[in-house]
């Protein structure tokens, strides 16, 4: 049975607590543009490993505190 | 709208024009049977001054199409100093990973359509068809590819392109 990982984020409510941080800072502290961060928001793109880590690095915690991926059965 | 979208569709409309100018124009000539379908020369010199309008036409639509987008900011920040307009120039047209990986996607595409033309031209070559019609598939299909590029473009702009 062929599995299928759907990588999420938790980037929307980072910036909430990151005192309101628009998509436009972020974008610029990440050096992308703020597309990439709304398609990122939206699950319409999965960043590389490095941007990844980036958009981390910006909120100050671990990789994983920000991405997740889930696992999906194709029966599911 | 993005930069990138507007970008892109500035780019298919400029490849539209050539390639129309380019149908009207060849088919006008064949039409008027004011050259053979034949003339290898006649089609090797119009596709190759038909390259050049079309670089030359997207560059300057490019370039236009540049100005007036610093224009509408300039505009748009008026009251702003010029440092914080530059600035929001450059973070407009700011070009990451996400635009690299569309473009190299799209440009797939592109090429699928021109190899399908390719061989499409090939085996009407087999079928004895003239060297007109060979060519004209040839580069009709890569500009129907280049088109398409454009298109697709469009597409993972709005999609989004997933997990991988």
């Amino acid at each position: 049975m062929a599995e299928k990982f759907k990588i999420t984020n938790s980037i929307r409510r980072r910036r909430f607590f990151a005192d309101e941080m628009t998509q436009q800072e972020l974008a610029e502290k990440a050096g992308v543009s703020r597309q990439t961060i709304i398609a990122i928001e939206a699950g319409k793109y999965s960043p590389s490993l490095e941007l990844a880590f980036r958009i981390a690095h910006v909120f100050g915690v671990e990789i994983g505190e920000v991405f997740d991926y889930e696992v999906k059965r194709d029966s599911e | 709208m993005s930069y990138q979208e507007k970008k892109t569709i500035v780019s298919i409309i400029s490849g539209m024009f050539v390639l129309v100018a380019y149908c009207v124009y060849v088919v006008g000539k064949y039409q008027s049977q004011a050259v053979s379908p034949n003339d290898l020369k006649f089609c090797g010199v119009i596709m190759l001054v038909f390259i050049g309008i079309g670089i030359a036409a997207t560059i300057i639509i490019q370039i236009l199409f540049h100005i007036a987008l610093s224009v509408g900011i300039a505009v748009r920040e008026r009251n702003c100093d010029e440092k914080v307009i530059e600035k929001e120039i450059a973070r407009t047209i700011i070009e990451d990973e996400m635009d690299r990986l569309i473009e190299l996607k799209a440009m797939r595409i592109g090429l699928i359509i021109g190899g399908i033309g390719f061989v499409a031209a090939l085996v009407s070559a087999v079928f004895s068809y003239s060297v007109a019609v060979v060519l004209n598939i040839m580069f009709l299909s890569f500009g129907l590819g280049s088109l398409a590029e454009g298109a697709m473009s469009l597409y993972y702009y709005r999609k989004g392109i997933g997990d991988g």
